[in-house]
């Protein structure tokens, strides 16, 4: 425990920005894990007045279908860690996949592929996102498939860049004289030195899936309106902005300060996991 | 002639109804000036005979003319239009119009019996879909006949109380022969030719449509205004937010205003609109399949009924703008409507819910142990999205969990065609009349134009028969408190919920303008001037 607590010192020293973030990215945890319990009421549960403000009562006042704010807000963390790191771990994980086998392989596979890269991300992200899930319905499920596609391409990109470098290392060249497999040589030996990009971009990815999936409900084509997002919570709220400004004020806060503290824990990981990548990735 | 005595009773009943605007009698009108509104969607599509949506009226109201209309000045009575009066033969069946003389159509061509013949034979012929206005004459009119050409003649199939205001219907405009026959519909806008108090001048997809005066127009002296212009701005935020600038003058179409809209726009504008609260003649249910599990069981049908707590719906979904439970409004249709004292103390209307909650979970559990999955439908129109979710809470308390899936405006409507879902959330359906058959012959007969539950009940099919045919006002009322009791003792498809009621906005520049009993009349803006 001693030693857990110097090592959150040592972080917090080198790091303040970041110790920042990771509380931020703490709190945000804690609300997804034990929402049941943290929220006063159920997210869903209409038994309320509508319109209430801000009061002992209700902190964050009541909506305009008489629902719990705060209830929704705790509850809305859950919803959007999940969407965030389900579609980030994902997405990361097939480009990353899809950059080191392209990159190994080389010649007119990896040509192929980058010019699949290229189109997907020729289209500009939200106008891809929206057009995913007008394909796909509403749903939570399908705004994690379309946040992945919109994931996949960049991941494949960015890690086939620092695949295509391990791979001219010497210990690449060794383990293909000793005979090892192409599938042996990308599993033990590419992807395993491709790891600190793969950190960094699933941390500086989180936030940006949380934003896109706030956006799309925002817009109304993300989560089902029931379902306690923040996007959603301020698309209801911008019906009465004047006469209930605590239906925006709370979810948007809880959006900024979840992006914020993901982007500062994310920047420091990376600092900390390959200083080479200072300000090259985001 | 001899005026309806139906006719001459409903009006009377109407009379005093529609909310106090700003009159504008004692001023001398003033010519000039284009008044702007706005339409909740794109129509799309223009003929006002075959389509439906509201936009499409707004689009092309003040084009065309009827035979009759809402008179500008009182739209709770009928009032001559194209026909300068009307004679009816003492068994009720024939109905002869005579027409005004010297109309032209805005193409300069002669109006004739022959424009009128060519419109009502296209609306009543049976491969025709024409869900407004045929749905309504197809079950009344035998034939139609040029007498001359100044005079037609209508055959009904029985004597029907309802039909001159049926006739009158904004929906039953006359076209131009030579039109039809050029372009074969009325869906482009070169099509729009009309003889009413304005013309089709523009129409940008999704952005604005233009009409601009008849120098013509067969009223001396009329239109007012030089021309309308309404924008289509969908969703209430932008819709508000025109309101406020002041880019709209008027808000009198669906959906209305909530209340915390209407109070946001008074303190944008404060005494340079008059905000207003009215009727709008539109019920809103919520629809089983009757067709597909697990609907098709009348238990669970039931226990929705039962469930489903309308004053909640109406509080929060409605924000208190509506009369729960009501098959019939009073308001609307007066003693043709249940007591709400009546009403109200039904099971499945009655406070507190707690009987009637427990007795729908009994039959929940009775068919589904464990409760049961559905997914529900909802156009994304309006904020039927609140209500939907709204229901949603409500059926979790039975063991009913749904899941919401939403549909852009048309692509619900055509799912709801099909027959392709478990339940539809919510759905306001507008009456075309005053008449309290309207209801029934829309939601609830077999063969009704908006039963997208598909339900059927033979005894409810009989009397809505024999009620719209039936002639006397207190043998019809009878009937209609049976059908109102028959549907919230039963478990029909489709759950009745609440009449629509709404905040409505009229800038004080605009003089003269008085809302209609249905959202669907009195918007051709005739007699409507600006007083800067």
């Amino acid at each position: 425990m001693r030693r857990l607590l110097d090592r959150a010192a040592w972080f917090a020293r080198r790091q303040p920005l970041g110790a920042a973030g990771a509380v931020l990215v703490t709190l945000l945890v804690v609300a997804a894990l034990f929402a049941p319990g943290l929220a006063p009421h159920g997210p869903k549960e209409t038994a309320f007045a509508p319109y209430l403000p801000p009061s002992a009562e209700f902190p964050m006042g009541t909506d305009h279908l008489g629902r719990d704010v705060l209830s929704r807000v705790v509850w809305g963390a859950r919803l959007s860690l999940y969407v965030g790191l389900a579609s980030v771990l994902v997405g990361i994980t097939l480009g990353a996949l899809w950059g080191a086998v392209a990159a190994y392989l080389g010649g007119s596979a990896d040509t192929a592929s980058q010019r699949v890269v290229d189109s997907l991300m020729a289209l500009p992200p939200i106008v891809l996102a929206l057009a995913l899930m007008a394909a796909l319905g509403q749903s939570v499920t399908n705004v994690i498939i379309a946040l992945t596609l919109l994931l996949t391409p960049t991941a494949a990109r960015t890690v086939r860049a620092v695949a295509l470098g391990v791979k001219e290392h010497p210990f690449v060249e060794a383990a293909r004289a000793a005979g090892c497999t192409r599938g042996r040589i990308i599993a033990r030996h590419i992807l395993p030195n491709c790891l600190a990009t793969y950190i960094v971009l699933v941390t500086t990815n989180v936030s940006y899936a949380i934003v896109v999936e706030a956006a799309l409900s925002f817009l109304g084509v993300g989560a089902p309106p029931d379902e306690p997002s923040w996007g959603g919570m301020l698309t209801a709220g911008t019906q009465a902005m004047e006469q209930a400004p605590w239906l925006i004020v709370f979810p948007g806060l809880a959006i900024s300060l979840a992006v914020f503290g993901l982007n500062l824990l994310g920047d420091a990981i990376r600092d900390l996991a390959d200083p080479r990548l200072r300000g090259g990735l985001g | 002639m001899r005026p309806s005595r139906i006719l001459v009773l409903l009006l009377a009943m109407l009379s005093g109804g529609g909310p106090a605007l700003p009159g504008a009698a004692q001023e001398q009108p003033r010519r000039g000036g284009v008044l702007t509104w706005f339409d909740y969607g794109d129509p799309g599509r223009l003929d006002v005979h075959s389509e439906s949506p509201l936009g499409v009226q707004q689009a092309t109201a003040g084009i065309y003319s009827g035979l009759l209309h809402r008179d500008p000045d009182d739209p709770t009575r009928i009032a001559p239009d194209l026909a300068e009066r009307y004679t009816t033969s003492p068994d009720g069946r024939t109905y002869i119009f005579h027409l005004r003389r010297n109309v032209k159509w805005h193409d300069g061509q002669p109006f004739t019996s022959a424009d009128v013949k060519a419109s009502f034979d296209r609306i009543l012929r049976p491969d025709f879909k024409s869900p407004k206005c045929g749905a309504v004459l197809k079950r009344i009119v035998a034939s139609v006949e040029a007498v001359d050409a100044h005079t037609v003649q209508f055959q009904l199939k029985a004597p029907v109380p309802y039909f001159a205001e049926a006739v009158a219907s904004a929906w039953c405009r006359v076209a131009a022969r030579h039109v039809l026959e050029k372009y074969g519909d009325l869906n482009r806008p070169e099509a729009q030719i009309g003889t009413g108090p304005f013309r089709f001048k523009r129409y940008e997809r999704g952005s604005v449509i233009e009409w601009e005066r008849n120098p013509d127009y067969f009223v001396p002296g009329l239109p007012y205004l030089d021309g309308v212009k309404q924008y289509i701005l969908v969703g209430g935020a932008t819709q508000l937010a025109a309101a406020k600038a002041g880019r709209v003058m008027l808000w009198d179409t669906w959906p209305p205003m909530r209340k915390t809209q209407a109070d946001e726009l008074k303190a944008a504008r404060g005494d340079q609109v008059h905000v207003y609260r009215h009727p709008i003649n539109t019920i809103f249910v919520l629809y089983m399949n009757a067709t597909r599990p697990p609907f098709d069981n009348p238990d669970l049908r039931r226990a929705v009924m039962l469930a489903i707590d309308r004053q909640e719906l109406v509080q929060k979904g409605l924000e208190g703008a509506g009369v729960p439970c009501a098959v019939l409004d009073p308001k609307l249709v007066g003693d043709f409507a249940l007591p709400l004292a009546e009403v109200e103390t039904m099971p499945g209307c009655r406070q507190p819910k707690d009987q009637d909650v427990a007795e729908a979970r009994r039959l929940v559990e009775k068919h589904h142990p464990g409760g049961l999955d559905i997914e529900i439908a909802f156009r994304q129109v309006g904020n039927y999205a609140d209500r939907a979710q709204l229901v949603v809470a409500q059926l979790r308390r039975i063991g009913i969990r749904g899941t919401l899936k939403a549909y852009e405006s048309a692509a619900g409507y055509a799912i709801y065609g099909k027959g392709d879902f478990t339940m539809i959330a919510t759905q306001d359906r507008a009456m075309d009349s005053t008449d309290p058959g309207d209801v029934f012959a829309f939601v609830y007969a077999r063969d009704a134009g908006s039963n997208y539950a598909r339900w059927s009940d033979p005894g409810v099919d009989e009397l809505v028969a024999r009620a719209a045919q039936e002639t006397d006002r207190e043998r019809r009322r009878r009937m209609y408190h049976d059908l109102q009791r028959m549907i919230l003792g039963g478990a029909p498809g489709a759950v009745p919920i609440a009449w629509v009621e709404g905040w409505f906005f009229v800038d004080r520049r605009v003089k003269n303008y008085k809302p209609a009993p249905t959202v669907y009349d009195n918007n051709t803006f005739m007699k409507v001037w600006l007083s800067e």
